[in-house]
């Protein structure tokens, strides 16, 4: 086929191709759904989620929610060539920063004893399969909308895109965790995180090649 | 565009260089809302036509490292004489189902409006619309298959 009968073709379709934003608001709240029976069905609400709530045990809630915003943002930055997400990725490791400096400021109070025996229960593993599991149906949600886009770095957008799924998947299992220390909290949601935005990097370069 | 992939992509042959002009093309189409409207067109452009680009010579084995900066010597790239044919999109159209691949030629060779395919066909003109539509995904969708 011709160059210019080509161009006379694509000219003709004039309909709209669904957008990131427009995906994203078909298919979050599918996965939501689908992540919140999984959650009722399997884990359930901990019974004593009013005193919780009113602790500063809602952080757990809070800051993982905030990760899946500031991840969500720089990974539709990243499906836009020539946008600029420098601001977005600032403010994520300003965020990723914070939490780091938490973790050590807390590991030289208990020491590396107190890490080990914090670490030294059951819900470790709970913890470590809970939010990777639940944070799939995030993770192809966004994965799905981002494919639309034009990502020019499918590796780097996959991670950051399984950042976002595992930030969202850990705010829900904490409605289920009764760990409230910070030497738990941190680095048992952080691996656990972390895993999920593995996930994206090794799915990414297949998903969202164009 | 042209110039701009044969400049960069001179290594992959005249042919090659319309096969990836037209990849170029239908990839600028499929993700012409990854564009906003407040941003400068060029940059985006040659975004695409490099992602392209290199897929093209990844295709081929080969690996390239290009500079975006390349790009504004594009213009004054000498213009070989050029085939305007692309081969890839033959073969595109042929593994297409018939009814799409003819929506398509309409259009393209034959210079069909909407209406004309829609009373030759004996279909509506927003199934056209949708049709050609699809049918152009779908062209992306395997032409991303051939090139893995």
């Amino acid at each position: 086929m011709n160059t210019d009968d080509l161009i006379a073709a694509l000219a003709a379709d004039t309909l709209p191709q669904p957008g990131i934003a427009q995906r994203l608001v078909w298919s979050l709240p599918v996965a939501l759904a689908v992540c919140v029976a999984a959650f009722v069905a399997f884990w359930g609400v901990r019974p004593d989620l009013g005193a919780a709530l009113a602790s500063l045990a809602v952080l757990k809630m809070i800051l993982p929610v905030l990760l899946a915003g500031l991840a969500g943002a720089v990974a539709i930055a990243l499906a836009h060539p020539v946008e600029m997400a420098g601001r977005r990725w600032a403010v994520l490791a300003v965020f990723a920063a914070v939490l780091v400096a938490t973790f050590v400021f807390h590991l030289q109070r208990g020491g590396l004893s107190g890490l080990v025996e914090a670490l030294s229960i059951s819900s470790l593993w709970v913890c470590l399969t809970s939010v990777p599991a639940l944070g799939l149906p995030f993770l192809a949600a966004i994965l799905w909308s981002l494919s639309t886009g034009a990502v020019l770095r499918p590796r780097l957008a996959g991670a950051v895109a399984g950042l976002a799924a595992g930030g969202a998947s850990a705010a829900i299992y904490a409605f289920y965790c009764d760990q409230d220390a910070a030497l738990f909290v941190l680095p048992a949601y952080g691996t656990a995180i972390l895993s999920v935005a593995l996930a994206g990097a090794i799915c990414g370069p297949r998903v969202l090649r164009w | 565009m042209r110039r701009v992939v044969q400049a960069r992509g001179g290594g992959l042959g005249q042919d090659s260089c319309e096969d990836v002009l037209q990849d170029v093309l239908l990839a600028i189409h499929t993700k012409r809302h990854t564009w906003r409207q407040d941003a400068p067109l060029r940059p985006w452009l040659y975004a695409i036509a490099r992602h392209k680009v290199v897929d093209a010579f990844r295709a081929r084995g080969r690996r390239i490292e290009l500079a975006i900066d390349d790009f504004a010597d594009a213009l004054a790239a000498p213009q070989g004489p050029d085939p305007l044919d692309g081969r890839d999109m033959e073969k595109l159209l042929g593994a297409l189902d018939p009814r799409a691949a003819d929506i398509v030629r309409g259009f393209g060779l034959r210079g069909e409006t909407t209406a004309d395919t829609a009373a030759r066909l004996g279909m509506t003109e927003g199934a056209v619309r949708v049709a050609l539509h699809r049918a152009l995904r779908t062209l992306a969708r395997l032409r991303e298959r051939m090139i893995e």
